[in-house]
């Protein structure tokens, strides 16, 4: 999956908080919630509309497919009751919930599910058309039953169909999506205005279990401090995966919030343009990754909050290694050594970062114990995402950068000839594709290997891995503690 | 008096035009591609090609101009790239909002500066007067973001009184519309009301110096009664100038206010515009501010001659 760098601008997820003003009459439980959140969409078509801030707040709220993703990361029917899979792994069936309607009142059938998934291919431009590749054939066996045919077995399709792609959409739905989307989820949208707020109420006619909380106000800041202010104040209720963790420790020594540590899938990154002059030598790149103390990055980033990776996987796939976190320890004499070995001396690179707080403070670190090895790191930071997509991400301008990949699965992306990292291997990109194609056990197996094979070939230094912290009102539950997936899954919460 | 006024539109006709030109020929040059910014990371190059020339991207530069101008001059400032909306409305929106914010903060400004300055004329030499003079140099240097925050930290997070941002519909919830216009108005209008203090003690401090007043003395009023009848019409004329001055200021000032307290108005429009590179959205909001900067001007001038009928001679 290619890595949604988009997702940046969403560094904080959700917050759900309830406005200062909401009292209820006496007894009657609080169910209208306000949450906090950091980029806001700037329409709500994620089919034509890249970045994380639409999915987070329309997919399993408004929007829903056949599957999902549990908080835990494992895959879980939805729309879809059941399935199985026959045992060449190429057809699937769906056994589709009975009684499900869309939020205009048009009926999810087994066609729905045809129409949906083949509309993706000419009419989608953004958030992965290609995730669907995999699919020769959709067929509405019954109202109730559709059957899904791939043309080879893939392991990741399922997985990305709990993904935005795989959203249900009914065809009397589509005249405005970009503000009026249609969807079988627990909520439908009241109102929208971009750099603002997001209104959800709770849809009447849900299918499933009604949600706990009625009304949720998804609202828009552009600055972790007026959000955390507006936490403490009591505007909000709660804040999703915040993005400056100097900002946590207040709320730790404060009951009247509760703070939740999960897991997310944002890997800080410092790549390496393996195309370029600078690092298309193996030991090169090697040399940085002895040179870098990976710890002191995290401590002035990230005010020490996140997890040593060493790869580009996060401890919610069943192919993490934690062993990989050691394979570079921090040893500058190594570094030296390394260089002397590539005959490198005096080496300059162009170190081009995007405008974001923590990979400012990080590019900081970097520079001074690159310093110390003899390479020069000259910092340019570019405007986010704008310049910073034109210069490195497209145009592949660049040495070196400093970026979180958050994208759930990106590696396989990551490793393309053609993306930004600019490295080429055969090998890796064959051992992915018969992974996905390989039974349930050696798709682990294989996986392991070819992403371990990327941390050993230095293809990028994957810094650490960002928290998914959450900072909510302490009366708050059910609060999605991981992020797995985009999405921030609402229905969970309550009081 | 007629060719005056037809000598001001063309001026202003002129104004408006060269700043569409210098807007658009800015916004052309600027770095960053739309088209990638919509599609994001995971599109091909081949994508993004197509998604430019669907957004009219890949046409020269005059045709977009001309395109674009051209609907503007008949009220149709086009959709945005990104919203997929009207953008006529959107700008309507947001200035309903900064309007309210910015003017909010000109009254209060006003309402602490003509007593203050006032006074502390009055009192120029007793220690009181030399006291609130340094207070309202306090003020002038204190920028308004920074008062922002204070206010946010003690009124907003310490007190729980007020809340620390966002913005209500007066016409949805009048009372919460006024909870969450007070502290950014003051913090917008802080620096304005200590500036323009100073320039009403200086003001006041010259016209007390006047023959007239002496002459008022002379028959007979009071130092107060003189400066109260004769003195604050004339005193108002330089400080009618800052002011007009300062509202173009504060347009300036309600981005970043607007920002400290996540309010949907003009300035975090425009930011968010630019940052996604919505280029006909941001054209347009820019053009809107030249024309209401513009306007402003007039209208100050305007009040001049209505305050001070000697200038109605020399126009």
């Amino acid at each position: 999956m290619f890595a949604s760098l988009a997702t940046v601008m969403v560094a904080s997820m959700a917050l759900v908080g309830c406005t200062s003003g909401s009292t209820t009459a006496e007894g009657e439980p609080d169910t209208s919630l306000t949450v906090g959140l950091l980029a806001t969409p700037g329409n709500l078509d994620y089919t034509t509309t890249a970045g994380a801030a639409i999915p987070q707040a329309l997919l399993y709220n408004v929007y829903e497919g056949l599957v999902k993703l549990d908080n835990e990361g494992t895959i879980i029917p939805l729309l879809a009751e059941s399935w199985t899979v026959s045992d060449d792994g190429l057809v699937y069936d769906f056994l589709l919930h009975d009684g499900v309607t869309f939020s205009d009142g048009s009926p999810f059938t087994a066609e729905s599910v045809k129409f949906s998934l083949e509309r993706v291919k000419d009419n989608w431009t953004a958030n992965g058309p290609a995730y669907l590749d995999p699919i020769a054939s959709i067929e509405a066996v019954s109202a109730t039953e559709a059957r899904i045919t791939l043309s080879k077995p893939s392991n990741s399709w399922l997985f990305n169909m709990s993904g935005p792609v795989g959203t249900m959409f009914t065809e009397s739905g589509l005249a405005d999506l970009a503000s009026a989307p249609v969807g079988t989820g627990p909520y439908t949208v009241s109102s929208f205005k971009t750099g603002d707020s997001l209104v959800l109420a709770a849809n009447a006619d849900y299918w499933g279990e009604a949600p706990y909380m009625t009304d949720v106000t998804l609202r828009y800041f552009t600055d972790a401090t007026a959000q955390t202010n507006a936490l403490l104040s009591g505007d909000i209720n709660l804040i999703s995966g915040i993005s400056q963790f100097q900002l946590v420790d207040q709320f730790k020594s404060n009951t009247d919030f509760q703070v939740l540590e999960g897991a997310s899938t944002g890997e800080v990154t410092l790549s390496m343009n393996n195309a370029s002059d600078a690092f298309s030598d193996v030991r090169v790149r090697q040399a940085v990754m002895y040179a870098i103390d990976r710890q002191a990055v995290m401590d002035t980033a990230n005010s020490g909050y996140g997890l040593l990776i060493g790869s580009m996987v996060p401890p919610t796939d069943p192919w993490y290694d934690e062993s990989l976190a050691d394979l570079y320890p921090y040893d500058p004499d190594q570094a030296t050594e390394l260089l002397a070995e590539a005959g490198v001396s005096d080496l300059t690179v162009a170190f081009k970062i995007p405008n974001l707080p923590y990979a400012v403070a990080g590019a900081q670190v970097v520079k001074d114990q690159l310093a110390k090895v003899g390479i020069t790191a000259n910092v340019t930071a570019l405007e986010f995402p704008a310049v910073w997509l034109d210069e490195v991400f497209s145009n592949h301008d660049y040495d070196m950068s400093l970026i979180m990949h958050s994208e759930p699965r990106d590696v396989t992306a990551f490793a393309a000839p053609t993306y930004y990292a600019g490295y080429d291997s055969p090998a890796v990109m064959a051992k992915f594709a018969e992974a996905d194609a390989a039974d349930a056990t050696t798709y682990i197996e294989l996986m392991k290997e070819a992403t371990t094979t990327m941390a050993e070939e230095a293809t990028a230094d994957w810094l650490y891995l960002q928290p998914a912290i959450s900072l909510a009102d302490a009366d708050l539950v059910g609060v999605p503690k991981n992020t797995p997936s985009l999405a921030l899954d609402l229905s969970t919460i309550a009081r | 008096m007629v060719f005056v006024v037809l000598r001001r539109l063309g001026v202003f006709a002129t104004t408006v035009v060269v700043a569409s030109v210098v807007t658009f020929l800015m916004l052309s040059i600027l770095p960053g591609n739309a088209a990638r910014i919509a599609l994001g990371v995971q599109a091909t190059e081949a994508d993004v090609a197509a998604q430019a020339t669907a957004m009219g991207l890949d046409r020269p530069a005059i045709v977009r101009y001309l395109d674009w101008f051209g609907h503007v001059l008949i009220g149709d400032f086009g959709t945005s790239t990104v919203s997929r909306q009207p953008i006529g409305p959107e700008i309507t929106d947001a200035l309903g909002i900064t309007v309210i914010l910015v003017l909010t903060s000109v009254v209060l400004a006003l309402l602490f500066a003509i007593p203050f300055g006032i006074l502390t004329a009055v009192r120029q030499r007793k220690p009181d007067g030399v006291i609130l003079s340094g207070i309202s140099q306090i003020g002038v240097a204190v920028p308004g973001f920074l008062a922002g925050m204070l206010l946010v930290t003690v009124f907003a997070v310490t007190l729980r009184w007020l809340p620390a941002g966002g913005w209500i519909d007066p016409a949805e919830d009048f009372t919460g519309f006024l909870e969450h216009l007070i502290l950014p108005a003051i913090a917008l209008g802080s620096v304005q009301g200590a500036v323009l203090s100073r320039y009403v003690r200086s003001s006041v401090l010259e016209v007390m110096r006047e023959d007239f007043i002496r002459t008022a003395r002379a028959k007979g009023l009071g130092a107060g009664r003189a400066l109260f009848w004769h003195g604050l019409r004339n005193a108002a004329v330089p400080v009618m100038t800052v002011l007009g001055l300062q509202i173009a200021t504060l347009l300036v000032g309600a981005v970043v206010i607007e920002r400290v307290f996540s309010i949907p108005g003009l300035g975090s429009l425009l930011l968010d515009k630019v940052a996604l590179r919505d280029l006909p959205a941001v054209q347009g909001i820019v053009l809107v501010l030249v024309v209401f900067v513009l306007l402003l001007n007039f209208l100050v001038d305007l009040a001049f001659t209505l305050i001070d009928p000697r200038l109605r001679s020399a126009a």
